[in-house]
């Protein structure tokens, strides 16, 4: 079932052969479309979903590629003694880069402290997503996502002393 | 006899002429041995057009002498040299077709300038493509946003009926390469212009303003609106709901067309960018939708 919503909500955006297999390619010089890591994000999509925005603990990040159509959401839920990120979400329309960037982003944000994911670069999850050149910005998106989350984050957590 | 066999032949003519004005340099009296110092500004020659020794030592088996001048063995030579000097001719086409009179490369008659010069009115040659003719007068359209697409279709069909690749199938190489090429432009700026989005983004290009491919955005408003948008397409159970859906999104995509024609007729290219935005978005959301449908 989490498949079947899963696939709804990735839009089957991605089109690409369901096992893209490296042997059969050989020396055809035939390009594959998207790096494995990307189908696997793409077929088993981790950490999909929603936090509701107003708790005060969630920090959301809104963000878009306008030239693409892509809009990308990260969410993270912070402990606020600790200021370290419990869980991460992530809702993403757009091609597979963006859809496996962000679900890379939202891996790679639990357990974390705050002021550490803000040290996480574009080039780190393009590496490990083995994007190509054209989809170098869907890495940045993930970074701009991480990176707003946070801030929205903060910014609630001043509001909210500022009133005490 | 021999001359005329020679200039009926464009390309060796030219390195005849070349050779018999060196051979009077060099040699006055006669030129009826093969002689070093004849062969010399032959192969000089022959070195500065091509760079492959089995060329030069072709040309030292055909030397001929005969009481005129000095003649090659035509078609050993023809064969070597076409290419090159097709292409030679090839570079003196281009330069005067950027030059203010177009030519035709055939015929050599100038156009009327009426017609896009895309095929020779006189002899009907296919001519290469020429980027200074933009897609609007290709298709015979004012430059603007808001165009007749009926209008389309024929202007688009009637350049396929002169230029298309299966019309040139007995014609030369080099027609044939055009005919691609002019053929490809054509089916382009027909399905560039047809479409909303891709006429609007054309458009601006023609202004130099560009869409960054690249740009990433915050806008909290935008997205999240696009956001309830693409959810509530993925959310959509019946036919009934898409539709409407479907409905919402053309009147946003008409709004936001009327917006862009608007901040383009008064240069608000910043404005203009925004609306293309908009439609991205919007057009992206239908697509998604019409996979439901």
């Amino acid at each position: 079932m989490l498949r079947h919503v899963t696939n709804r909500i990735l839009g089957q955006a991605l089109r690409v052969p369901a096992t893209p297999n490296p042997a059969a390619v050989g020396g055809a010089g035939l390009p594959r479309m998207y790096h494995e890591r990307v189908v696997d994000h793409y077929n088993h999509p981790r950490n999909v979903g929603s936090f509701e925005k107003n708790e005060e603990d969630v920090g959301t990040g809104l963000v878009g590629a306008p030239a693409c159509g892509d809009v990308m959401k990260l969410q993270i839920k912070v402990d606020n003694g600790t200021g370290k990120i419990v869980d991460a979400v992530f809702k993403t329309f757009g091609c597979g880069s963006a859809i496996a960037s962000s679900s890379v982003a939202t891996e790679w944000v639990k357990g974390k402290q705050m002021e550490e994911v803000l040290n996480i670069k574009n080039t780190e999850i393009a590496k490990h997503l083995s994007l190509p050149p054209v989809k170098l910005h869907c890495s940045m998106l993930a970074e701009d996502a991480i990176k707003a989350a946070v801030k929205d984050y903060e910014a609630k957590r001043s509001k909210a002393n500022g009133k005490h | 006899m021999w001359k005329k066999k020679l200039y009926a032949s464009k390309p060796s003519s030219t390195i005849l002429l070349r050779t018999t004005e060196l051979a009077k340099i060099q040699s006055p009296n006669s030129v009826s041995h093969k002689n070093t110092p004849i062969l010399n500004p032959l192969l000089q020659i022959s070195a500065s057009y091509s760079s492959s020794p089995p060329f030069v030592r072709e040309i030292e088996g055909e030397f001929f002498a005969t009481a005129g001048g000095l003649f090659f063995g035509g078609s050993r030579f023809h064969k070597k040299n076409v290419n090159l000097f097709v292409k030679k001719k090839n570079s003196f086409c281009s330069e005067s077709q950027s030059a203010e009179k177009l030519q035709c490369w055939n015929c050599d008659a100038t156009t009327d300038g009426t017609t896009p010069f895309l095929v020779c009115q006189a002899c009907r040659s296919v001519q290469p493509v020429n980027h200074s003719i933009d897609y609007f007068q290709i298709l015979g359209v004012e430059r603007k946003f808001n165009i007749e697409v009926d209008e389309l279709e024929g202007k688009y069909k009637d350049w396929q009926k002169k230029l298309h690749p299966d019309l040139v199938h007995s014609k030369s190489q080099r027609e044939r390469e055009y005919a691609a090429e002019q053929s490809a432009r054509v089916i382009d700026a027909y399905r560039t212009l047809m479409d909303p989005l891709s006429r609007a983004i054309y458009i601006l290009k023609l202004e130099n303003v560009v869409v960054d491919e690249e740009e990433r955005i915050t806008d909290p408003e935008l997205l999240a609106e696009i956001l309830e948008l693409r959810e509530a397409v993925e959310d959509a159970e019946d036919t009934q709901a898409l539709n409407q859906i479907k409905a919402q999104i053309q009147e946003k995509m008409q709004y936001w067309c009327n917006s862009f024609e608007d901040a383009f007729l008064n240069k608000k290219y910043d404005d203009a960018l925004g609306s293309i935005q908009r439609i991205t978005y919007y057009k992206s959301a239908k697509e998604e939708l019409v996979k439901k449908l």
